[in-house]
């Protein structure tokens, strides 16, 4: 019998205690020797039961697989997979807050049943179900009682430092973790915030003085700076309880946006509106795709009409207040299967991180069977110039079907985008679209929108570019 | 002892142990305050802690 390839994924290495590995397309993690305690701790101690009754962990099976590395496998596990992996770059305020919420809860359940978790990163978070949950099961280890919190220091550089810095400076700051994958140094988030920030007891602690101490013990070591000194686990408990209400305490509200207000103040008459929704419903009922990315999605209107045909719906846009609304509608909603994030297409977050291997960039977690771009091009094309051959072949690397809007240079919005440039977008009509994505596409149906200068298409890559 | 895989960081340690010495205060202060936003404004609290309902069982 021939051996399938077994690959180990790049962002798995840092911890002994295990890696995750593909095989035949199925994801498993082995779990190593050295961990066999603590992973048999989770098992019988009820934390696991617990944590996975609440959502908050991912589930698995045990396999008997053959282990990727059978001289130090305990054993192998097959864990439910998260549809899409997404990033803290990527997401709203809302769902970088609910994502540390979500460690804190797991913590303070760990903590009760004698287990702490050994690693705070916020890339072990990810959306499931529309909800965060923990997708490293090997993050825990048993209580060691007397020890802090061995990954404070971690969590308050990748979840309270960005938080506090996207509500009290600016919510695009969450980009900083773009640059530094182990969270935002303290120092610099504390050099970063308002003084008024002192004020606030958590984040004056948790942030301001940490920093301080941070720098000032440097050069010594933990057992010399604690001079044998104890923390029970009442204290644990009640660190936690700190840094949940000082998170809790952080809010940011969506106002004054480019986008969040776009749907009324636009182009669109009602008909012209609901024509587009009715167009867009039978395609996709019509092609019937398992994964959809909405592409400029704005707060997610199509993305619901999207997911209401039971594709899973990654619903992105530039703005992060859109993102946040839309993020608010899920969880209102209790959305299963729409997952928003905030990205920009100009420039989709890359691959990053040891040997660049770390974090997939946004095309290597793709494609999908169906790409969603509505009233979208004219911004690529218009605003970034991208000539509409480049941002029909950009399409045709997201997904084999493509459902785009065109939208003529006589539309207010364009108008907008040309009123301090020289046009010089001679090729931007319906005949220069039509021929520039025929190169990437064939048009299998088009409609005008009712009461709109706008078209619709639905298109299918073509095999080979002709 | 028994050390991990990160460096917990010699500063982020000692945070813990100065923030144990306040616990005590700390915590009895924001039980009794949280308790007193609760009768004022029982509305907002309640929609804050709903994630929690299920976390003491």
């Amino acid at each position: 019998m021939m051996k399938t390839k077994t690959t180990r994924l790049g962002a798995s290495f840092r911890d002994p205690s295990g890696f995750l590995f593909t095989r035949a397309g199925v994801l498993y993690r082995q779990v190593n020797q050295v961990y066999a305690d603590n992973y048999t701790l989770l098992m019988t101690s009820g934390l696991y039961e617990k944590l996975v009754k609440t959502g908050l962990l991912i589930q698995h099976s045990e396999s008997d697989t053959q282990p990727a590395d059978e001289k130090h496998s305990f054993k192998v596990l097959c864990p439910e997979r998260v549809p899409f992996i997404s990033y803290p770059y990527e997401w709203s305020f809302g769902q970088l807050k609910d994502a540390a919420l979500a460690t804190l809860s797991i913590q303070k359940r760990a903590l009760k049943l004698g287990m702490s978790l050994k690693d705070a990163s916020v890339y072990n978070i990810q959306f499931h179900r529309g909800k965060p949950i923990l997708i490293d099961t090997l993050s825990f280890e048993s209580l060691q009682e007397g020890e802090p919190w061995v990954a404070y220091r971690q969590f308050c550089q990748h979840f309270l430092a960005p938080l506090a810095l996207m509500a009290y400076r600016d919510v695009r700051l969450n980009q900083l973790l773009r640059i530094y994958i182990d969270g935002v140094p303290l120092d610099l988030a504390s050099q970063l915030l308002p003084r008024r920030t002192r004020w606030n007891l958590g984040l004056s602690t948790h942030i301001h003085l940490h920093a301080r101490l941070q720098r000032r013990y440097a050069d010594i070591a933990v057992t010399e700076a604690r001079a044998g000194r104890k923390i029970s686990k009442e204290t644990l408990l009640g660190l936690i309880e700190s840094l949940r209400a000082t998170v809790r305490r952080l809010e940011w509200k969506p106002a004054g946006t480019e986008w969040a207000d776009y749907y009324i103040a636009n182009n669109y008459t009602g008909f012209a509106f609901d024509h587009k929704k009715v167009l867009v419903g039978d395609w996709l009922s019509k092609i019937a795709p398992k994964t959809i990315w909405d592409l400029g999605a704005n707060t997610g209107f199509f993305s619901r009409v999207a997911a209401e045909t039971g594709a899973y719906v990654i619903s992105s846009d530039i703005d992060p207040a859109a993102v946040e609304l839309n993020y608010r509608q899920v969880k209102e909603n209790n959305e299963q299967n729409l997952l928003p994030l905030v990205l920009n297409l100009t420039n989709p977050s890359p691959s990053i991180g040891w040997q660049n291997r770390e974090r997939d960039s946004f095309l290597q977690r793709g494609s999908v069977d169906a790409v969603l771009a509505l009233a979208l091009v004219h911004h690529l094309a218009i605003s970034n110039n991208v000539p509409l051959e480049q941002v029909a072949e950009f399409f045709a690397v997201c997904g084999e079907w493509l459902i785009v809007e065109f939208v003529p240079k006589s539309d207010s919005q364009v108008q907008k985008l040309l009123r301090n440039r020289l046009d010089i977008f001679s090729e931007y009509s319906r005949a220069g679209f039509e021929s520039a994505f025929g190169l990437w596409y064939s048009i299998q149906s088009s409609s005008a929108v009712r009461e709109s200068e706008r078209w619709l298409y639905l298109m299918k890559r073509k095999s080979v570019r002709t | 002892m028994i050390w991990l895989y990160l460096d917990p960081g010699s500063g982020s340690f000692l945070i813990q142990l100065l923030i144990a010495g306040f616990a005590g205060i700390v915590i009895f202060v924001g039980a009794r305050w949280r308790k007193i936003r609760k009768f004022f404004n029982k509305n907002k609290i309640q929609d804050e802690e709903t994630n929690d309902e299920d976390e003491d069982d």
